[in-house]
């Protein structure tokens, strides 16, 4: 089960943090996503894409000067989540096209829009792009 | 773009004023965006967070602008900052018709509450409104916020909308609903949904080969070509699920998942992704020969591999299957290296935890030393935790010799003492205890070493400080935890006299840990004192060196050398615990007495005393208090009541309202004594059980004899000790728990060294001579190996037993021996390797039931193994441990790691006879106890163990029935024998529980039934809390040692103390 995504650039900073069936409050919330950043930006590129934390896999990929993070736990399949981060990104570029951190920061709910439609209380629900992204324009086309 | 313009033409209009709030999110977004350092960031943020308390409790605020402020409030907490004043509004703009704001604040208020927070309470409302919307969308964000925001006490509230919602016509809305079911479900798990008692598995097949694999979804589905990936890796887990310890399905589920193992390829991450779920359904389902040969061919290519990431999960689908086929590692070894000597971390620390799956007798070595060697480097708590406790496990379970065990627990001790379970020190000083002077010299001096260096960096780090105080002088050293401490204090005070050095040296230090921690414990200090107290016995008395340091001299002051640990002693006479000031008068008067009685009172090596069941009964009954009692009474006193008839009296006082006369003085011994009591019921029960199943059992001997007279190898030991087992060192077995399995594995490797028609009752005697066998072929293994690198050798010694290289005795595991039959039907992974064994292969070789076998093989059972003394009593004439194949005979009831008892009661298993099962199933965490676990000796006979249900339900996949007749060659007597101590530690572990066995030794013609039945009861265990001893007393002993306390004193602590003593490493001084 995925518990947690983080998106957070180079220098450590977060730009987005998407908590699923995990309650953790805002300090542990806190304590946690420092542990997990500081321990991810340390890792080198030879590095494999996982690292344990507490009881968390920690599966990160990074784009350009983003990384992206996700903790899952036990029986969670590394590579599938690591190909999932993938896919996002790309429902991402299409969305946005060309996406960049700016995007990201600028429309956040955006991406927790699009998350929603992907992942559910933890378990991917659903990778096809057509259906992520349907109601998700039909929003934007409601906003004009 | 568009709305942008449009809002900025509208502000515009509206004046300045408008314009500049209207660019605060832009702005934010860009300061945030700007900021360089932490501090920087939290400083825009409080401004932020002014601003927003500012415009939110504004009268006019701007409806219109809600979303804008909801996405501002979720940076603000994103970014580490409580905006939990903002939660009522965002409530608020939840019920906002703007389908923007509404979705802004679903998604604020998902992010700031979880569902425990009583502010939902206020949206339940808005949400089965929203969930009833027309507009699809608006549902959806409904059904998702009541993912994250209903709890169990609201699920009710909510669930007929939810179910409702799954006619949806929508596919979005009916997604969003079932996801809301399965938050539902995993609240209340016996919730049932619509799919209860459907057959799935059928259903979930189908729909992995033909939809899926055969690439029947739509294109769109499709993930770099492979056909919906992420649903087949789903669809994986769940066929693994269903097929665990279910036979018949996984039979049926084998084509498809051949199939989607053949479908993925690696040309894409993805496609490795399914192979990996493939070969993880393949190791949980029941094991099928040819997928795991698939799997393992799949495996070879991931290890071969130059990305990182497919070698850690290759490493890891590797330790599944050697969990399954130990000899698959083997043809890995050198990716496995190479893995380990990774720089990466994380590969390190997967590849350590493949290593401890793969760990055997042979190996134990090596493995540990790579562990610690992490262990040494690594910082990460979490980590070092677990690697400790591996440590531990893998130590009490392989220990090749009882020095090794010392010395690296004490090492473990020394990296990672403040991970390390208190009940591994218990187990610690229990071995100390139990072996000879030779190993109690060497652990003195190891300990003394360490005292040495810690002293030494104390006084250091003194100097430094006083040097300099602002000069922090160097990464200040770690000091010893308390716990090693205790062990120490505890080893000097029984062995210390066998120091090399002189008894006063180890005094100083001794006293000295107290120099190194200033801070110690009140605990730390009383094991000091005792432990100073029986240095002092052992070393001359009062007029031996130590004691004339320790005791005061009439002509002034404490001994010169005696120094801090004469001051220790003095303070505590005075101390305001009372257990330290007990203590000292103790010392102090009983270095006061004569000494026989010192000697009487404080014994050398006497830990490890005997107490024969006629003795603890006569313990339980307390004749000795008779007269005591009985002066007593004369003089007026009381009659004992027991705790319960006080209960009762006291409460029907307290029915009668207020009460006028004083109270009575509170029983404050009352605990113990009930605890004492009970004890002695259940030791008195017990041997009495123990006593008739001897009886029982004294036909089964005859059997044994007769099978190890047709092996050829006639040991003595089934003439061996009939008595009750309740004992902590028996006669023949030298150790009875943790590393006792050790040796039992030479035993059952003899046993299948020797090869047909022995049983395992014939292994005492063959025992030597394997062991013989064992170094003989090592010697041969290293010589061959000299001439290979350093990274052959280490290769060697990791595999060494699976690659056939020191093939000899090195049998890792006894269970596989011992289950093997006799006539050519060695388990595939027969690692044991006799040289007159097959050779080996990857693959099962074709066998009438090669998975039956399998089945059995090393299920590394991760954290709880078993305790295995205290379940059961037992009976039997061959029963102790060196007529048994031991502990590993517990091990083999235990059956794969998931599935419960199905093994044993679909398959076979018992009629083919591998298993023989083994003494009373035991439970608990805990070490095989392996002498005390002697199971029957029988490697065809059946056993039947049976076990209590509630134990079963705690662990599932811990216990096993084996269940059969034995049919064949070699048949002995069924023994199931139990350690009748266990050790120490976790008594909540040992509630009671009955094992039952059963056996019906062929070998005689006739059918024997044998029972074996006890009961354990925690009381049982020899002082649960050696180092808690609590002296509740108040009753100081000035008088000397022989002063006699109150009668409650009396009761319980006598007991106690001849009881306690054996276990008690800590023990008290009570004379």
């Amino acid at each position: 089960m995925i518990k947690f995504m983080l998106m957070v650039n180079k220098q450590g900073q977060t730009r987005l943090a998407k908590y699923f069936a995990e309650f953790l409050t805002l300090d542990e919330r806190r304590a946690l996503e420092g542990e997990v950043v500081r321990k991810c930006l340390s890792r080198t590129d030879k590095q494999c894409s996982f690292y344990e934390h507490r009881q968390y896999k920690i599966v990160y990929r990074r784009y350009a000067s983003l990384f992206f993070m996700i903790g899952v736990d036990d029986d969670e399949n590394e590579l599938a989540v690591l190909e999932f981060i993938h896919c996002f990104v790309e429902v991402l570029d299409k969305h946005f096209g060309q996406v960049c951190e700016l995007d990201i920061m600028n429309e956040p709910e955006m991406v927790h829009y699009i998350l929603d439609e992907m992942l559910v209380n933890g378990q991917i629900v659903d990778t096809n792009k057509a259906n992520i992204l349907e109601p998700v324009q039909l929003l934007e086309q409601a906003a004009a | 773009m568009q709305s942008k313009l449009e809002k900025v033409v509208a502000g515009l209009k509206t004046g300045p004023r408008f314009l500049k709030e209207l660019r605060e999110f832009d702005n934010l977004v860009k300061a945030i965006g700007e900021c360089k350092s932490k501090a920087e960031e939290d400083r825009v943020i409080s401004q932020e967070l002014e601003l927003l308390k500012q415009r939110l409790s504004d009268p006019k605020l701007d409806k219109s602008r809600g979303k804008e402020y909801m996405i501002r409030l979720m940076y603000c907490e994103i970014l580490g900052h409580d905006a939990s004043f903002a939660y009522v509004k965002a409530l608020q703009f939840a019920s906002d018709p703007n389908i923007h704001t509404k979705k802004a604040a679903y998604l604020a208020l998902i992010q700031f509450l979880d569902y425990n927070n009583n502010l939902v309470l206020l949206l339940v409302n808005t949400l089965l409104l929203d969930m009833k919307s027309d507009n699809y969308l608006i549902v959806c964000t409904a059904l998702i916020a009541a993912t994250r925001l209903i709890g169990a006490d609201l699920v009710n509230a909510v669930y007929p909308v939810v179910v409702e919602r799954l006619r949806h016509p929508k596919e979005h809305v009916r997604k969003k609903a079932v996801m809301a079911l399965h938050w539902f479900g995993q609240l209340d798990p016996r919730r049932e949904g619509p799919l209860a008692g459907v057959e799935l598995d059928k259903h979930f097949r189908t729909m992995l080969c033909d939809k899926i694999s055969e690439h029947r979804l739509p294109k769109s589905y499709d993930y770099h070509r492979f056909p919906a990936p992420f649903i087949q890796i789903k669809l994986l887990k769940i066929v693994a699920a269903l097929g665990a310890g279910d036979r018949a399905a996984s039979d049926n589920m084998a084509t498809v998942l051949l199939q989607t193992l053949r479908r993925a390829n690696t040309s894409h991450t993805i496609g490795s992704a399914i192979i990996y779920e493939c070969v993880r359904t393949i190791t949980t389902i029941y094991p099928n020969p040819q997928l795991l040969a698939a799997a393992a061919e799949s495996i070879a290519t991931f290890l071969r591999s130059s990305s990182h990431n497919l070698r850690y999960v290759g490493i890891d689908a590797l330790a599944g299957i050697t969990a399954l086929n130990p000899a698959a590692a083997a043809e890995h070894q050198v990716a496995v290296l190479d893995c380990l000597e990774d720089p990466d971390d994380t590969l390190k620390l997967k590849t350590l935890e493949l290593l401890y799956k793969m760990t055997k007798a042979n190996n134990i070595q090596v493995i540990v030393d790579k562990m610690m060697g992490y262990l040494s480097s690594c910082t990460d708590e979490h980590i070092r935790r677990d690697i400790v406790r591996k440590v531990c496990d893998l130590a009490e379970r392989y220990a090749p010799s009882a020095a090794w065990f010392v010395t690296t627990i004490s090492e473990v001790f020394r990296l990672g003492g403040e991970h390390v379970d208190e009940a591994d020190a218990h187990r610690l000083v229990r071995l100390i205890a139990e072996q000879d002077a030779a190993l109690h010299g060497s652990a003195v001096e190891a300990y003394l070493a360490l005292l040495d260096a810690e002293i030494a960096a104390a006084h250091a780090a003194a100097a430094a400080n006083a040097g300099a105080a602002a000069l922090p002088a160097g990464a200040p050293r770690k000091k010893l935890p308390e716990t090693i401490l205790l062990v120490i204090c505890w080893v000097l005070g029984e062995y210390g006299h066998l120091a090399r050095r002189p008894p006063l040296a180890v005094l100083s230090r001794l006293a000295g840990i107290l120099t190194a921690h200033k801070a110690a414990s009140d605990r730390l200090r009383g094991c000091l004192l005792t432990a100073l107290a029986k240095l002092a016995a052992h070393t001359g008395g009062a007029a031996g060196p130590v004691g004339q340091a320790l005791l005061p001299q009439p002509h002034g002051g404490a001994g010169a050398q005696g120094g801090e640990a004469a001051d220790l002693v003095h303070k505590c006479l005075n101390s305001q615990c009372l257990d330290l000031q007990q203590r000292a008068q103790e010392l102090t008067a009983l270095l006061g007495c004569p000494g026989p009685v010192l000697a009487a009172a404080l014994p050398v090596d006497a830990s490890c005393e005997e107490f024969s069941a006629a003795d603890l009964a006569e313990v339980a009954a307390l004749p000795f208090l008779e007269p005591h009692v009985a002066r007593a009474l004369a003089t007026g006193a009381a009659p004992y009541l027991p705790p319960e008839a006080r209960g009762g009296r006291a409460a029907d006082e307290g029915s009668k309202g207020l009460r006028f006369e004083a109270y009575e003085p509170a029983p404050y011994a009352i605990p113990l004594a009930a605890a004492s009591t009970s004890y002695a019921a259940t030791g008195g029960h017990d041997s009495r059980i123990g006593s008739v199943t001897a009886a029982a059992g004294a036909a089964p001997p005859a059997g044994a004899a007769a099978t190890a007279a047709s092996a050829g190898a006639a040991p003595s030991s089934s003439s061996s000790s009939i008595e009750p087992q309740l004992m902590v060192k028996g006669g023949t077995g030298a150790r009875k728990w943790g590393p006792a399995q050790y040796e039992t594995d030479y035993g059952a490797a003899a046993a299948s060294g020797h090869g047909a028609g022995m049983s395992g009752a014939a292994a005492p005697a063959a025992a030597p001579a394997s062991r013989g066998t064992h170094s003989r072929s090592n010697s041969a293994a290293s010589f061959s190996a000299q001439a290979a690198s350093e990274r052959e050798r280490l290769a060697a010694s990791l595999f060494g037993g699976a690659a056939g290289g020191s093939g000899g005795g090195a049998a890792p595991s006894s269970r596989q021996a011992a289950a093997a039959p006799p006539a050519g039907h060695r388990p595939v992974n027969g690692s044991a390797a006799a040289a007159a064994a097959p050779p080996r292969q990857a693959t099962p070789p074709p066998q009438p039931n090669p998975m039956d076998l399998l089945l059995d093989l090393d299920v590394p059972a991760p954290a709880p193994q078993q305790w295995s003394a205290g379940a059961a009593a037992a009976p039997s004439g061959t029963g102790r441990p060196p007529a048994a194949s031991g502990g590993d005979w517990m091990d083999s009831l235990m059956g794969p790691p998931v599935g419960g008892p199905l093994p044993a009661a679909t398959s076979p298993l018992g009629a083919m006879g591998p298993v023989g099962g083994g003494g009373g199933s035991l439970l608990g965490p805990g070490i095989p106890n392996g002498g005390g676990g002697g199971g029957g000796p029988v490697p065809m006979g059946g056993v039947y163990g049976i076990q209590s249900p509630p134990m079963q339900q705690q662990q599932p996949g811990g216990m096993g029935m084996g269940m059969g007749l034995g049919m064949g060659l070699g048949m002995g007597a069924t023994g199931v024998s139990m350690g009748g101590m266990s050790p120490p530690m976790m008594p909540q572990q040992q509630t009671p529980m009955q094992a039952l066995g059963l056996g019906t030794p062929m070998g005689a013609g006739m059918g024997m039934g044998q029972v074996g039945y006890g009961v354990a009861a925690p009381q049982q265990q020899p002082h649960p809390q050696a180092w808690q001893h609590p002296h509740p007393q108040q009753a100081v002993m000035a008088g000397g040692a022989a002063a006699p306390p109150q009668l409650h004193h009396h009761h319980h602590h006598q007991p106690q103390q001849q009881v306690g003593r054996p276990a008690d490493p800590f023990g008290d001084l009570l004379g």
